[in-house]
């Protein structure tokens, strides 16, 4: 039997809730159905919902922005990354290139794409020439790339890498309790690849509540009856309300693309710090940009590595704060003139509450 | 989205009247065939899609609860 949307709050109206329940997603395809669907309003309000660590771009290392933008700039090369990622500014002076958007406009080769398949194209196309695919993403967009690079790709195609897994992170905040929430709802597109065993860690270990969901008010809400009755029935599982494609196995192929052309490794999150085995590396050298050009991550700068000044990001990104606590947010900062990484990207909370029409600190 | 046409490991889906080509080089391990529903990420058809619908496990409990009741 499945249910409405309407019947599942229903459902969670009348459930004895505990007087304060936070509930974390670490996705910002959640975060985006959960805020354009307002479903924050329409819970008890007992109920915090709280966008967590769900925006790669948010986190991409400072060091690789800068990195892509001096191979554009300084070696030439055409340089191809996912289009969210050419607004993202880097700590350099005003007048210094920030951006590769801002790299684009003084000449460099920066191309978005859309998907892996259009690097593959780009550097079939070019001949000789040397062509950087810059990869910001979780483990949904990296395993595609895994795919690519099992499939092969031309020499003149290097990888800049920066993916991250999401659960590593995930288990960090919970290990620290630098983030404080009482239950989890698992990210779909990600256990879709990965499985949603993977996430079996945060009941066994945590004792907390967890369920997966996809993308649609029905399965966020199931995933959230869920979370819920756990918590009052005192009986922790691992929940699947994603089962149209979740299962606790995942894509197996994927995955044995993923462990034949990369390693994790711990791996930096921008402003956050090193997150144990966060991160993948390519187990090809060869197709390692970072080695095969100018490294130009480890040059020293000024606030490397950080957010940019006034900018809270990371305890947006750790759920420590709500958007619109930063007290840049619809300031200074907004999507047109954006400050930090989580009003560039569309899956950064910060943009995400903007455009969903959060436009006061209430 | 739908497949529409699967061509080696390529294939043509379409989903609400918008047609693309997609890899299924990562599903390549499934049988595909033309009239299944595929999930896409990025150009890659990422898993095959099952008709289930969005649930949790304790309408599940709830029902064998209710079976095994005696007044139900
Ligand atoms: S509102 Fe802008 S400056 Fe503030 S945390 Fe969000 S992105 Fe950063």
């Amino acid at each position: 039997m499945s249910f409405s949307a309407k019947q599942w709050l229903t459902k969670i109206h009348d459930l004895p809730l505990p007087p304060k329940v936070r509930i974390m997603n670490v996705c910002g395809g959640h975060e985006r159905s959960i805020t354009m669907a307002g479903l924050r309003a329409a819970l008890p309000s007992n109920i915090e919902l709280i966008p967590g660590p769900g925006c790669p771009v948010c986190v991409c290392p400072e060091e690789d922005v800068y990195a892509a933008i001096q191979l554009a700039l300084e070696e030439k090369v055409t340089l191809v990354a996912f289009g969210d990622m050419l607004r993202v500014p880097v700590n350099v002076s005003k007048q210094a290139v920030r951006s590769l958007e801002q790299a684009k406009a003084v000449g460099a080769d920066i191309r978005p794409i859309a998907s892996p398949l259009e690097a593959l194209e780009i550097a079939q196309r070019a001949d000789k020439s040397q062509i950087v695919f810059f990869v910001t993403g979780f483990e949904t967009t990296t395993a595609p790339v895994a795919a690519l690079l099992a499939q092969g790709i031309p020499d003149n195609l290097l990888i800049l890498l920066s993916g991250r897994l999401t659960w590593p992170i995930v288990d960090q905040l919970l290990a620290t309790g630098q983030a404080q929430f009482d239950a989890l709802i698992a990210p779909g597109h990600v256990a879709t690849i990965m499985g949603s065993q993977e996430w079996a860690f945060v009941v066994e270990k945590y004792h907390m509540p967890t369920a997966v969901a996809g993308f649609t008010s029905e399965s966020l809400l199931a995933a959230m009856y869920s979370v819920l009755r756990q918590l009052i029935e005192k009986k922790c599982f691992l929940d699947n309300c994603y089962p149209q494609v979740v299962n606790e196995q995942g894509n197996l192929t994927a995955q044995r693309f993923l462990q034949q052309t990369m390693q994790t490794v711990d791996a930096n999150w921008r402003g956050i710090g090193i997150v144990k085995q966060s991160g993948f590396q390519l187990q090809n050298s060869q197709q390692d940009a970072k080695l095969q050009l100018t490294d130009y991550s480890k040059v020293a700068r000024q606030r490397m590595g950080t957010m940019p000044a006034g900018c809270d990001c990371a305890k947006v990104v750790l759920g420590n704060i709500y958007p619109n606590q930063c007290c840049l947010y619809g300031k200074s900062c907004t999507p047109r003139s954006p400050i930090g990484p989580c009003m560039v990207s569309d899956e950064g909370a910060c943009r995400i509450w903007w455009s969903g029409g959060v436009h006061n600190d209430e | 989205m739908q497949v529409v046409e699967i061509q080696g490991f390529n294939a043509r889906c379409e989903a609400k009247g918008v047609e693309r080509t997609v890899s299924l080089f990562m599903l390549q391990e499934e049988n595909i065939v033309v009239g299944d529903y595929v999930m896409i990420h990025v150009g890659y058809a990422i898993q095959k899609m099952t008709h289930q619908e969005a649930q949790s496990t304790w309408e599940l409990f709830d029902e064998v609860l209710a079976a095994e009741s005696p007044h139900a």
